[in-house]
C-alpha cells in the first residue's frame, strides 16, 4: 500500500516536471518562432522568462543553453555585441559543445560566438552509449572539446585505482576524437570494471584550467574457458617407494620360514629313530635366512621403483601437456574478447 | 614364449584336455628335480637307514590361476647306511589337485603311489592325503618362502596295517626370475604304525630337494 502511494506521488511529480519542461520548451518554441521573424523584441521577453530564476516552470540545461544562445543571437541583431558574448558565454559555459550553425545565424552572430569561446575556457567529453567493441579491429572513441586552443590531456583510469593508460597529451582546439585500444599500459586487455575517462586542459588564451570526466563500465564478453586439471593427486599415481616396512617384512618373513625348517627337522620327527638330516634343514633354513638378508638389504638400498616412476612421468606428463592444450585453447578465447561498455552513473563534466 | 604357451594351449586343446576358450587362461610348468633322501625305518630291529640321491620330474597345469593339476614322478637308490639295512629303489608317483584361496594360501588334496624294492621283496604304499600351503612373498615376489603340511589320513601298506599317524611337512624357499624358477626344500614324512605284537614299526623319510621350473605364463 505505501509502496503503491509512494509510485503514484512519484508519478505525479514526473508528470507535473515533463509537463512544467514541456512549457518551458513551448516557450522556447514561440521565442525561436519570434526570433525568425525577426520580432527580437518579443523573442528576447520569452527568453529572458526562460532564464529568469522566478521562471516558474522546470527548464533543462539544454533548453537553458538554446535559450542563451538565442539571447545571444537577439543581442547580437540589437546592435549589442557585449551582451550578446555575455550569453553566448553563458551558453558555451554550460555546454562546451554548443555551436551557431552558419547557415542559421549570421557571420556577426558566429563571429560573437567565436569571442565567446575564447573569453570562456571549458572543456567536456560526449557521453559515451552503450556498444560493443572488438579490439582486434575496432576503437573505443571519445568526443572531446575545448572552447579554445587548449594544452589537453586525457587518460583513463581503473576506479580502483590500479591501472591508468595515457591516451592523449598535447594541443587541442573544439572537438577531437581520441582513440582507445581496449589495452592497459602493459600492453594487455584491460580488466572488466569501472573506469574513468579524465579530460584536464589548460588554456592557450587565459590562466584558466578545466577538466571533466565520464564513467563507463567495461565487461568482457568471453566464451567460456575450460579449467585446467588438476595435478595429479598422490592417491592417483603408483607407488614410487616401495614401503619402508617392506625389507624389515621380508627379513622376518625368511627368518620365519627358517624357523618353519627347524621346527620341522626338530620337533616333528619321531624322537625314537634318531636324527634327521639336520645338515639338510640347516642348509635349507639357512638359505631361507640369507634370502631374508638379501630381500632386507636390496629393499633398502633400492626402494625406488623404476617401472613405476617411469608410468607416473608419463601421466604427468600427460596431464601437462592436456593442461597446455587447454591454456592454448583457452588463450584463443580470450584474445577473442569482446569489450563491452555501458555509460555509468557520475559521468559527465 | 607367449607364442610357444599360445602353441601348448592350442596342443591342449586340440587334445581336448581344455575347453578351447580356456587356452588363455591356462599355463603350463615343467621342473625337474633332484634330492638327497635319507630313509629310517625301525620294525623292531633297531633302526636301519638308508640314503641316496633322488631323481625326478613334474608338470603342472594351472587354471584361471586359481586351480592346479599336478604330476609328479621320482625314483632313485636309497643305499644302505646302517647295519642291517639293505639298499632299495624307490620310485613314486604323486597326483596333486591344489586349489589357490589366496596368493598366500594353497588347499591341496594329492594321491601318491610308492614303491621300494630290494632284493628280498617289494613294498607298494598307497597314500591319499590331504592339507595346506602357505606362501609369503619376499622382493616384491621374486622371492616366495613356502611351508606345507599335509595330512595322510589314508594310507595303505603292502604287508602292514595301515599307520596311526601319518603326515609330510616341508618348508623352503623359491626363486623366480621370468618364467624360470629355482627352488629348494627340507620335507619329512613320518609314519607310526599300531604296535603290534609288542612292537611298533617306525618309518621317516626326510629329503633334502632342488628343484628347476620352467613357467610357460608366469604365475
Amino acid at each position: 500500500m505505501r509502496r503503491a502511494l509512494r509510485a503514484g506521488v512519484l508519478a505525479g511529480t514526473l508528470a507535473t516536471s515533463l509537463a512544467a519542461q514541456s512549457r518551458s520548451a513551448d516557450v522556447l518554441q514561440q521565442a525561436t518562432q519570434f526570433y525568425e521573424r525577426l520580432d527580437v523584441e518579443h523573442a528576447l521577453a520569452l527568453l529572458r522568462q526562460i532564464v529568469s530564476p522566478n521562471w516558474g516552470s522546470d527548464v533543462s540545461a539544454t533548453q537553458r543553453v538554446e535559450a542563451y544562445k538565442y539571447l545571444g543571437a537577439c543581442l547580437a541583431l540589437t546592435g549589442k555585441p557585449d551582451s550578446a558574448v555575455v550569453y553566448f558565454r553563458a551558453a558555451v559555459e554550460r555546454d562546451p559543445f554548443a555551436e551557431l550553425d552558419p547557415n542559421r545565424f549570421t557571420p556577426a552572430q558566429v563571429r560573437l560566438f567565436g569571442e565567446a569561446r575564447r573569453r570562456t575556457f571549458a572543456v567536456a567529453v560526449r557521453p559515451l552509449r552503450s556498444e560493443r567493441i572488438d579490439p582486434r579491429t575496432a576503437h573505443l572513441s571519445f568526443t572531446v572539446v575545448s572552447t579554445h586552443a587548449a594544452a589537453l590531456r586525457a587518460e583513463l583510469r581503473a576506479a580502483s585505482g590500479s591501472s591508468s593508460v595515457a591516451l592523449f597529451g598535447g594541443t587541442s582546439e573544439g572537438l577531437r576524437e581520441i582513440r582507445w585500444d581496449g589495452l592497459q599500459a602493459d600492453g594487455r586487455l584491460a580488466s572488466p570494471g569501472r573506469y574513468a575517462f579524465v579530460l584536464t586542459g589548460r588554456s592557450q588564451l587565459l590562466d584558466r584550467s578545466d577538466s571533466a570526466r565520464v564513467f563507463f563500465d567495461l565487461g568482457h564478453e568471453t566464451a567460456p574457458l575450460e579449467d585446467t586439471l588438476p595435478d595429479l593427486a598422490p592417491g592417483t599415481l603408483l607407488p614410487e617407494r616401495r614401503p619402508s616396512s617392506g625389507p624389515r617384512g621380508d627379513l622376518v618373513k625368511g627368518l620365519a620360514v627358517a624357523g618353519v625348517v627347524a621346527f620341522i627337522s626338530g620337533v616333528l620327527p619321531n624322537r625314537a629313530l634318531g636324527g634327521t638330516m639336520r645338515g639338510g634343514a640347516a642348509v635349507i633354513a639357512g638359505a631361507a635366512t640369507v634370502s631374508g638378508v638379501v630381500a632386507f638389504v636390496v629393499g633398502r638400498r633400492h626402494a625406488g621403483i623404476p617401472e613405476n616412476i617411469a608410468a607416473n612421468d608419463g601421466r604427468r606428463a600427460e596431464r601437462a601437456a592436456q593442461n597446455a592444450a587447454i591454456r592454448s585453447r583457452n588463450a584463443a578465447k580470450v584474445a577473442a574478447t569482446i569489450l563491452v561498455v555501458s555509460p555509468a552513473a557520475g559521468a559527465g563534466p | 614364449m607367449r607364442r610357444r604357451v599360445r602353441d601348448l594351449s592350442a596342443v591342449f586343446a586340440s587334445l581336448g584336455l581344455i575347453a578351447p576358450g580356456l587356452a588363455s587362461q591356462v599355463a603350463v610348468t615343467g621342473s625337474l628335480f633332484t634330492g638327497v633322501a635319507e630313509h629310517r625305518v625301525d620294525g623292531g630291529y633297531g633302526v636301519e637307514r638308508s640314503s641316496g640321491a633322488l631323481l625326478g620330474s613334474a608338470a603342472s597345469l594351472l587354471v584361471f590361476r586359481r586351480l592346479e593339476l599336478a604330476v609328479r614322478a621320482e625314483g632313485g637308490t636309497l643305499g644302505a647306511a646302517s647295519s642291517g639295512a639293505v639298499d632299495r629303489d624307490m620310485a613314486e608317483v604323486d597326483v596333486r589337485l591344489r586349489g589357490r584361496a589366496t596368493p598366500w594360501l594353497i588347499f591341496e588334496a594329492g594321491y601318491a603311489r610308492r614303491m621300494y624294492s630290494t632284493v628280498l621283496a617289494r613294498q607298494a604304499w598307497t597314500m591319499l592325503g590331504a592339507g595346506v600351503e602357505g606362501r609369503v612373498a619376499l622382493l616384491e615376489g621374486a622371492i616366495h618362502g613356502v611351508a606345507r603340511a599335509d595330512l595322510l589320513p589314508a594310507v595303505s601298506v603292502s604287508g602292514l596295517p595301515g599307520p596311526d599317524l601319518a603326515f609330510t611337512s616341508a618348508a623352503g624357499v623359491e626363486y623366480s626370475h621370468g618364467a624360470l624358477g629355482a627352488s629348494a626344500f627340507y620335507s619329512l614324512e613320518r609314519y607310526d604304525f599300531p604296535t603290534v605284537n609288542s612292537v611298533q614299526r617306525l618309518e621317516q623319510l626326510t629329503a633334502l630337494t632342488l628343484r628347476f621350473d620352467v613357467r610357460l605364463l608366469p604365475r
